[in-house]
């Protein structure tokens, strides 16, 4: 068993046991904690698709959580009110049902991922930068803009999803759930990144010259990247959608695009896993400065810094020596 | 026997004022290493990039194996059967060895829309790769990250990977460069290792290693042909003496 | 009629400000090939120092000259203590770091100065209002803003098209290896062209005190518009910082203010209202989007 597997290991058995020493532990509140950190885990890995594996420096990954979660609460919306979302082609009052409102989710943000990845991936470099942190933005005053679902103030869900079989009101049932989803993408994400779509994505984050010249149009390949990921933080979206019953334009701010990006970096760029680690150190550093001083972005800040400049290669990186796929 | 692989007529290119190819014409023949000299600033590299589709000339027409493909993008060129390795070395540093001529090994096969089964399972994949490594020498450093390697086997993947698919016309732009004494002898060990299964189109300065690989030399000078010929024609040609082997010797 | 005059002259002082954003901004692009995000940090503490020093000693004059030289000087400061080091750096580490620079610039204001935003005065003389036109009343401090702004952007171009460090500049943002070549004190450019940047974002926020709440995050808001005028102009282009900032000053306010009218003609009203209010805070990236169709390295583009 390699140092890469044991940590990997280690976290899962983690993981996995939460609830039930939560639980045992009379710390109940760690469970809901622990669906955050999950959650937030799945969007950081999806980012990490792109900016570890395509070095596609997309810096606004939040609007496809935030649209993710609108699609969820908008839809279970309609349900309760029982009011049309549409009349055509087909009446259709939203749903509550996970097995509608989750795909429906990642397919809607897979959908604004398509838009936005088709007009942005014609740049590269700081343009990139620039144009997907722009679009985001503009779906934030979009979400703001729409005042029927709440604008500014946001809209509550009136329940969480129903999935057969489970009670996803019960906070043990629901971290399950989010854990299932991130186990699911990240075997899906380790198979792509070392399929021949991920060789390509790989090859034209490292050397996108080459890869035109070796006959390979990368665009399409950059785009369908952009769109799983897109697909994928969607679903997180949904799912935190579901662990607040509530969502906001504040959930695709960009500063949270920005705190997606931290937690990926914290983690380890291009390790998938990394991500992970870097989404529950993050989280939970924030929930313990936040015990001592309301201020802990002040320490944050340069703590940040600091790591860009002098730690290159994350968390994960340190417990396994490995380096990440660009590192 | 005559049978042209590669026909330019009448490429220009300018760059501002300045004429960086000069009304040039060139016929590459089939199964030869044709090699262009030129001392610097010639527009050597000018012309490879309008060949390899880089670069757009002003006017001229390029044509491939009878198909004219002076407007055709780059990528597309590669399709055709024309692959070149770059002046400054051009692989994918954060890949392995493998995976870089895995890379090359699937570019020239349809689409890469497979997200699931690992890259190496691909029957082409596991068909040409151990040859495609062993034809450079490079079976021993398959699992390495390709930054990890030396100059000269950075070139060595380089020109493997060009070699993937059975390019018509290899363009091969100052391989020498960098390499030491025992990098070039290796390297041009390599290519002539390749003649007659591939025509190679080889951008170098080092005389000795052009002599002893062309079959056909042309001279470049402010981007015109100023002769082309059997290497015996070119070392005894008084023009290119003075324009330029005078320089160099 | 009256009412689109009015309009333009706000579209007109809009452009002013994210003009005096995105040149600083877009030269530091050019030349240093660094992606800033924290250049909104020095808009912010332009405001804030200004409103201090406004509050203190009641001179706006005094505020202005203060606030821009801090921004200037924590301009500078960053510039050797953080970005240096990020120069040759991944984008990806210098959208981090700066991101990190973000963080601590805007809780250090709340640490500094509370939660609750700042209020500025309108300079006394200047509270009033002419009339433009007859029945064109127009504020005297938003006319002030845009002649201050013209002067600067004047002042910016005899810099840059009569001054020696102003073609050295140029010469940096078209092509960065000249810098070197020229026998430029390279350092010394650089952080030059940082603290000229932040000093003018500095001033940008001096100026929009009195408009605006001056509160923490203010930056962030101007920093995502000075993107898209960047985009749009052409990334290390003063011309393109030009018509970029006048093109999303124009576009933002004109259609904030006529998109609901015009949509009414076509629409029921409380539909053409909720569309018109999207459309509008969208209509600037929806510009930015065309502008990419069809130029994607923007109008203006420096490097060829």
């Amino acid at each position: 068993m390699t140092k890469k597997q044991m940590t990997i290991g280690c976290g899962a058995l983690f993981l996995l046991f939460l609830p039930p020493a939560a639980l045992l532990g009379g710390e109940p509140y760690l469970i809901s904690l622990g669906s955050r950190i999950v959650i937030y885990a799945l969007a950081a890995a999806s980012l990490d698709l792109l900016l570890g594996y395509g070095a596609m420096v997309s810096l606004g990954h939040a609007a496809f959580v935030g649209v993710g979660a609108y699609t969820a609460a908008i839809l279970s919306y309609h349900s309760f009110a029982a009011e049309p979302l549409f009349a055509w082609p087909f009446l259709f009052t939203g749903s509550n049902s996970g097995l509608v409102v989750l795909p429906l989710a990642a397919l809607t943000a897979a959908l604004a991922a398509l838009i936005i990845g088709a007009l942005s991936l014609r740049t590269t470099g700081m343009h990139f930068i620039m144009i997907t942190l722009a679009f985001a933005q503009m779906l934030f005053y979009f979400f703001v803009s729409l005042e029927k679902y709440g604008g500014d103030d946001g809209l509550s869900l009136p329940a969480r999803n129903s999935l057969p079989g489970l009670n996803l009101g019960n906070d043990s049932h629901f971290y399950y759930l989010c854990l299932a989803t991130l186990a699911l993408f990240l075997l899906f994400a380790s198979r792509l990144v070392e399929s021949r779509f991920g060789l390509v994505i790989r090859g034209a984050g490292n050397n996108n010259r080459r890869i035109r010249g070796l006959g390979i149009h990368s665009f399409r390949y950059k785009l369908a990247a952009f769109v799983i990921a897109g697909g994928s933080a969607g679903l997180a979206g949904a799912l935190l959608a579901n662990q607040t019953e509530f969502v906001s334009p504040g959930l695709m701010h960009w500063t949270l695009s920005g705190e997606l990006m931290v937690m990926v970096l914290l983690g380890g760029l291009g390790t998938l896993f990394g991500p992970v680690l870097g989404a529950a150190v993050f989280l939970l550093l924030e929930e313990i400065l936040a015990i001592y001083t309301e201020h802990w972005m002040v320490y944050m800040g340069p703590f940040l810094i600091l790591t860009v400049v002098f730690a290159k290669h994350g968390l994960f990186g340190f417990l396994t020596g490995n380096r990440g796929k660009n590192g | 026997m005559a049978d042209t692989l590669l026909q330019v007529s009448g490429l220009n290119k300018s760059f501002g004022a300045v004429p960086a190819t000069n009304n040039l014409s060139l016929t590459i023949t089939r199964g030869h290493i044709h090699a262009l000299i030129g001392p610097n600033g010639a527009g050597k590299t000018t012309l490879v990039n309008q060949l390899s589709g880089d670069l757009r000339p002003d006017s001229g027409i390029i044509s491939f194996a009878g198909r004219d493909i002076t407007r055709l993008k780059s990528y597309r060129r590669a399709r055709l059967g024309i692959a070149r390795s770059f002046q400054i070395t051009h692989i994918f540093e954060n890949l392995t060895v493998a995976e870089n001529m895995g890379l090359a090994i699937c570019a020239g096969r349809g689409h890469n829309f497979r997200f699931w089964r690992h890259w190496r399972s691909n029957a082409a994949v596991a068909r040409e790769l151990p040859l495609a490594l062993k034809r450079v020498d490079l079976h021993e450093r398959a699992d390495m990250a390709a930054r990890h390697l030396s100059h000269g086997e950075k070139r060595q993947l380089e020109v493997g990977m060009a070699l993937i698919g059975q390019p018509q016309l290899l363009i091969l732009d100052e391989p020498m460069a960098g390499l030491g004494p025992g990098g070039t002898v290796e390297l041009a060990k390599l290519i002539k290792k390749q003649k007659g299964q591939v025509t190679i189109l080889l951008v170098e300065h080092d005389m000795d290693v052009v002599f002893s690989l062309a079959d056909r030399v042309t001279v470049l000078v402010y981007g015109e042909n100023v002769a082309t010929g059997s290497p015996e024609e070119i070392r005894g040609n008084p023009l290119v003496r003075r324009a330029y082997l005078g320089e160099e010797h | 009629m009256l009412l689109v005059i009015e309009q333009l002259l706000n579209g007109l002082q809009l452009g002013i400000a994210l003009f005096l954003m995105s040149a600083g901004l877009t030269l530091v692009f050019g030349i240093m090939q660094v992606i800033n995000l924290a250049h909104g940090s020095f808009y912010m503490i332009g405001a804030y120092v200004g409103a201090t020093v406004a509050a203190q000693t009641g001179s706006f004059l005094l505020a202005m000259v203060a606030g821009v030289a801090a921004a200037g000087a924590c301009g500078c400061i960053v510039e050797v203590l953080v970005l240096r080091h990020l120069y040759n750096r991944e984008h990806l580490d210098q959208v981090l770091a700066t991101f990190g620079l973000i963080m601590f610039f805007n809780e250090l204001t709340r640490i500094v100065w509370g939660r609750q935003p700042l209020y500025m005065n309108v300079p006394d003389g200047l509270t009033a209002s002419i009339e433009l036109l007859p029945g064109l009343p127009y504020p005297t401090y938003r006319l002030a803003v845009i002649g201050t702004g013209l002067l600067v952007a004047l002042a910016l171009w005899l810099l840059f098209a009569k001054t020696r460090l102003g073609m050295k500049i140029r010469a940096g943002a078209a092509n960065r290896e000249m810098v070197g070549a020229l026998g430029v004190n390279v350092a010394l450019l650089y952080t030059l062209v940082f603290g000229l940047g932040a000093l003018l974002a500095g001033l940008a926020g001096v100026m929009a005190g009195p408009i605006l709440a001056v509160e923490s995050g203010m930056g962030e808001s101007i920093l995502i518009l000075t993107f898209v005028v960047i985009v749009i102009g052409g990334i290390g282009s003063i011309r393109g910082a030009v018509a970029g900032a006048l093109l999303v000053g124009m576009v933002d306010t004109l259609g904030r203010a006529f998109l609901p009218a015009i949509l009414r003609t076509i629409l029921a009203a409380s539909t053409a209202d909720s569309v018109a209010a999207s459309l509008s805070s969208m209509a600037i990236y929806i510009l930015m989007a065309a502008v990419l169709v069809w130029k994607p390295r923007g109008l203006f583009p420096a490097h060829g």
